[in-house]
């Protein structure tokens, strides 16, 4: 008896016949029966026939063999599609009953008929994971797979990426490269398997923010809960504000560098942007792992920091405009004695660093802590991976703004 | 209507019931399950919906058909609303309180649970669930009720999610409201043991009386629906959608009879003939300088006429298959659903402006004789064509008899083309709510509503017709449990009964009334603080203004009751007022005087009291 068999299940004086699916456990079968619905049947005192055999190929099902031979239009850009797994390519996993992602660039191709006639695609799979399971590694191996795809003549390049660190490599990107054609990352918070789902239009108007004229790397999500615009954040600048919502990606202190109506197809821009072609295609994808990333709560306990003796860099998600209680400060200038590079953040989120104000903020500095300026914590966890391997003057350029993560005037913008 | 020998024609139907619980919560979030006017909405968002394949790799031929029209819907939100459904958060756990309903319903219909119930999700594009499918479980199999002509087998019992309610249809798309979205659904299918169009009605009258012995179904339009799904032995599985009301059930079942037979009368005629569906041709030019407002509008507007020459249907095409609905009427819904307004055939043309030159020339340019029939469309570029194939095919499958069809009821018994039959592709795992063992244990078996009119009387002595009316009315959940609260059986059953029965029909607003108010003011008269007579008065004060507490509502009105001096007092007064009747007439003036006194005392009185204070005076005089 195997999955996809048309089997008879009797147990307690009930009888289902249907086909056979991958259970979820090991006690209990589950059938899918001729209406269509699964029904769950416990294993013990079951007894199971076999009516044929192969009714249904489970593990094929889902893949069409059916090639996307799309003809290569001359007057069309070329942009490179490349997956890294996540939602928005994903489909149901018959032995978790969960989400997994499965699909390649060409799956999307075909998973998404809207992006047809827009563009000449490229598909392209680095990773094939939930987006949790990102590692550096696998930055390193994206960033040199988007360089190739331009370096080869793509006209831009849009990233399938899981939303939940989404923010992470779009960061690692923005410093290990520079770009002369737009990188953009899109994702989907509702599945893939669904005809809710988010993917269609946020891979559309991906699609068309690459062959725009930001070459920034950008994330592309909806920016309301409608299916209207998407938003067009700067890689260093967003984070995912919401765990489930479609507009949960929002740029920090400062509003989004562009949108992409998805019914007119256009892509406007509101605020400064490096343009097409005005930059030099580069790689410099050296990073230093060990660096840490720790958030400062009341009642933390103190030997956390003793954890990060030996660390390249530690970045500290401070309270208010960067402080840690002041029994810490002693610790945190050991760490810098010793090597570590410590970098000042706020969880406040939106807003500045300032260790000028208060005594405990002037003591971190005296200490030798590195004010993170308005960078986000995460963004500054990436930045220091980045300068600690590719800066001789780590501290300075921390403070510097390489690609867009520090704004040097904290200009209001949300009125 | 002609009533046709249903064993002879081998009739089989069966019934799918949909019926609202009234549950604290909806199935899948913490909101409240209930109905909001459109205009009390706090937000809206617009969203577009794409077809997926089932986890079997299939499309599902019903949601392909419905997702050829792109189209954007647009959703209205309450602040009773949560993002679960505008499917921006996922659904929570399947609801306790639906579960255990639904387990009750299992046990009343006699059906087996399912040891482990698997949340699905059934395709559903049309806009109405924001997640482009309806959530769906099934929790029982195989049951059985009763009918006067004999068992009905129950197939299934779902627990499932409702859908949002259409609001309005534009040309660019449909508005949904999503209050009625999540409130849980069962639906309960029986096998198609149904083998007449009384035993119909009579097995969905039972089911809807077993689903009320719940208490826990909500109650009013809309709140129940019908589907039938009927064929003949020669005819083929139609399933007809959204017979709202118990009565029309039979009358549905004899019309979509009369329509099978009707059909296959026409496919015989049609072999005999040797008929034959030809191809569809453009025939813009034949109506060039036409009259007919209708084929001229398409035409200016840019638009075409397509026409198809069917060989050998003359006189089919008009021919009557349910009251005043021809073979032509299912042409021309199988050309509304690709967008155009209907379908003109050479049955009844000349007409609508149409010449009989422009139908003579038609017929020549498609090659169609004086045996043979022509179907067109005017429409815009682009959907007269379609449309035509559509009702083509519709005239291909004539000759094969009755195609097997989803359709809906019409307010008059008839019914109409909605799409093809759904199929099992349509049905995929909801990964986002784990499987849930099913405990039959813990639910106890509801008292049946026949039940509950013998022990009514037995119990509290009302009498049959007040007992059945309090069982079967929308207020026996609130009666039983005020009655278990410690309030007079016959006040509560008379009050919720009669006393809110009259004041309706003196135009008060009644249906504003809460369970709270009407829970609090049979209280406040079964402890005394309110006497019998202010009842009525309580009640319309609190419809009128509902904002306001019982308590708050008998101080408003002045409705508590007064003690025996201020009885005397206002007794004495109208006795003083009326000394020369009381004089002359004596203990014969008590009717007249007794409604004067307690209009005096404007209900606050018990009549009891009153009428005894009021012998006593006029004794005194006598």
């Amino acid at each position: 008896m195997n999955p996809g068999d048309r089997v008879r299940v009797e147990r307690a004086d009930r009888e289902y016949e249907g086909v056979l699916l991958p259970s979820s456990t090991a006690d209990q079968l589950v059938v899918k029966l001729d209406g269509g619905y699964n029904v769950g049947i416990e294993r013990e005192g079951a007894e199971t026939e076999v009516l044929e055999s192969d009714v249904y190929q489970i593990d094929a099902a889902q893949d069409e063999t059916a090639s996307s031979s799309v003809e290569f239009d001359e007057d069309l850009p070329t942009i490179a599609l490349i997956s890294t797994g996540g939602t928005i390519a994903s489909t149901v996993d018959y032995r978790t009953g969960a989400v997994t992602a499965r699909f390649d660039a060409e799956d999307v191709l075909r998973a998404v008929p809207d992006l047809a006639g827009r563009a000449n695609y490229r598909g392209r799979v680095v990773a094939n994971i939930l987006s949790e399971n990102m590692e550096v590694p696998i930055w390193q191996e994206l960033a040199e797979a988007v360089h190739e795809e331009i370096e080869s003549g793509a006209d831009g390049v849009v990233v399938m990426h899981g939303t939940d660190t989404m923010q992470f490599s779009a960061s690692a990107l923005s410093f290990m490269l520079d770009t002369p054609v737009p990188i953009v990352f899109t994702g989907s918070q509702r599945s893939a398997d669904r005809p809710s789902s988010d993917n269609v239009m946020n891979a559309v108007c991906a699609v068309e923010a690459a062959k725009a004229d930001a070459a920034e790397v950008m994330v592309c999500m909806h920016a309301s809960e409608s299916d209207d615009v998407c938003a067009l954040h700067r890689g260093t600048r967003v984070r995912k504000n919401h765990t489930s919502r479609r507009d949960a990606f929002e740029t920090v202190g400062a509003a989004p560098l562009g949108t992409v109506d998805y019914d007119a197809e256009t892509v406007t821009f509101d605020g400064e942007y490096e343009e097409r072609g005005e930059s030099e295609l580069d790689i410099q994808p050296a990073l230093a792992e060990d660096v840490e990333l720790v958030k400062f709560t009341p009642g933390m306990d103190p030997t956390f920091f003793d954890h990060c003796a030996d660390k390249a860099g530690l970045v500290v998600e401070g309270t208010g405009l960067g402080h840690v209680h002041s029994d810490r400060i002693e610790q945190l200038e050991e760490l810098v004695d010793d090597g570590t590079t410590v970098v000042m953040t706020s969880q406040c989120i939106e807003g500045r660093v300032c260790d000028r104000v208060y005594d405990t903020g002037r003591d971190l500095l005296d200490a030798g802590v590195v004010e993170g300026e308005d960078m986000l914590p995460g963004t500054a966890k990436v930045k220091l991976m980045w300068a600690l391997a590719n800066a001789d003057d780590v501290a300075a350029t921390m403070r510097t703004p390489l690609a867009g993560e520090i704004t040097e005037q904290s200009r209001p913008w949300n009125a | 209507m002609t009533d046709h020998d249903y064993d002879e024609l081998g009739l089989v139907a069966g019934l799918e019931i949909h019926q609202q619980l009234d549950t604290d919560t909806k199935l899948f979030c913490s909101c409240p399950t209930d109905l909001r006017e459109a205009d009390a909405s706090t937000r809206q968002f617009t969203r577009y919906l794409h077809p997926t394949k089932s986890e079997l790799g299939e499309i599902d031929e019903a949601a392909l058909e419905e997702s050829q029209v792109e189209r954007e819907f647009t959703y209205l939100g309450y602040d009773t609303t949560c993002l679960v459904e505008e499917d921006d958060e996922p659904p929570h756990r399947l609801d306790q309180e639906a579960r255990t309903v639904v387990l009750e319903i299992a046990q009343l219909l006699d059906m087996e649970p399912v040891d482990v119930a698997h949340v699905m999700r059934k395709l559903v594009v049309d806009g109405s669930n924001t997640s482009g499918f309806q959530r769906s479980t099934l929790v029982a199999t195989d049951g059985e009720i009763q009918t006067d002509e004999g068992p009905v087998r129950v197939a299934d019992l779902m627990l499932e999610e409702e859908s949002a309610q259409r609001i309005e249809e534009t040309e660019a798309g449909v508005t949904y409201s999503l209050d009625r979205l999540g409130i849980p659904l069962v639906e309960i299918g029986t096998k198609p043991d149904i083998s007449s169009p009384e035993q119909a009605r009579d097995a969905a009258e039972r089911i809807g009386m077993l689903l009320r012995s719940t208490g826990h179904v909500k109650r009013g339009l809309g709140t129940i629906r019908q589907d039938v799904n009927i064929s003949i032995a020669d005819g083929a599985r139609v399933e007809v959608k959204g017979v709202q009301s118990l009565d029309d059930i039979d009358d549905i079942v004899r019309n979509e009879v009369g329509r099978q037979v009707a059909l296959l009368d026409i496919a015989a005629e049609l072999e005999e003939r040797g008929a034959s569906v030809g191809e569809v041709q453009d025939v813009t030019g034949v109506f060039e300088d036409t009259d007919s407002g209708v084929v001229r509008g398409a035409l200016e507007d840019g638009g075409a006429v397509y026409a198809v020459p069917l060989y050998g249907f003359d006189g089919l095409v008009g021919r009557e298959i349910q009251p005043d609905r021809r073979l032509g009427t299912e042409l021309s819904d199988h050309a509304k659903r690709h967008g155009a307004g209907g379908i003109f055939h050479t049955d009844e043309l000349p007409a609508y402006g149409v010449t009989e030159a422009e139908v003579e020339a038609m017929c020549e340019a498609v090659g169609a004789g004086e045996e043979d029939a022509v179907a067109m469309v005017a429409a815009e570029a682009g959907v007269a064509e379609p449309a035509v194939e559509a009702a083509a095919a519709r005239a291909e499958t004539a000759m094969d008899g009755v195609p097997e069809e989803t359709r809906g009821a019409n307010e008059d018994g008839t019914t109409r083309y909605l799409r093809p039959l759904p199929g099992a592709a349509r049905m995929y795992p909801e990964t986002d709510v784990p499987p849930v063992e099913l405990d039959p244990s813990e639910v106890a078996v509801p008292e049946l509503l026949t039940e509950k009119v013998e022990r009514y009387q037995d119990e509290y002595d009302l009498d049959a017709g007040l007992a059945e009316q309090v069982a079967y009315g929308t207020h026996m959940p609130l009666f039983e449990s005020v009655v278990a609260d410690g309030v007079d059986a016959t006040l509560a059953a008379g009050t919720l009964e009669s006393t809110l029965t009259e004041l309706r029909r003196d135009d008060v607003p009644v249906a504003d009334l809460t369970d709270e108010h009407l829970r609090d003011a049979l209280r406040l008269v079964d402890d005394g603080e309110v006497p019998n007579e202010g009842l009525p008065e309580l009640l319309t004060a609190l419809a009128v203004n509902p904002e306001l507490t019982a308590e708050e509502a008998v101080e408003q009105e002045d409705l508590g009751g007064v003690d025996e001096s201020e009885v005397r007092e206002a007794v004495v007064e109208v006795v003083e007022r009326n000394a020369d009747q009381v004089a002359e007439q004596g203990m014969g003036a008590f009717s007249a005087l007794m409604g004067e006194c307690m209009g005096a005392l404007r209900g606050k009185a018990d009549g009891d009291v009153v009428s005894d204070t009021l012998r006593e005076e006029i004794q005194k005089r006598a």
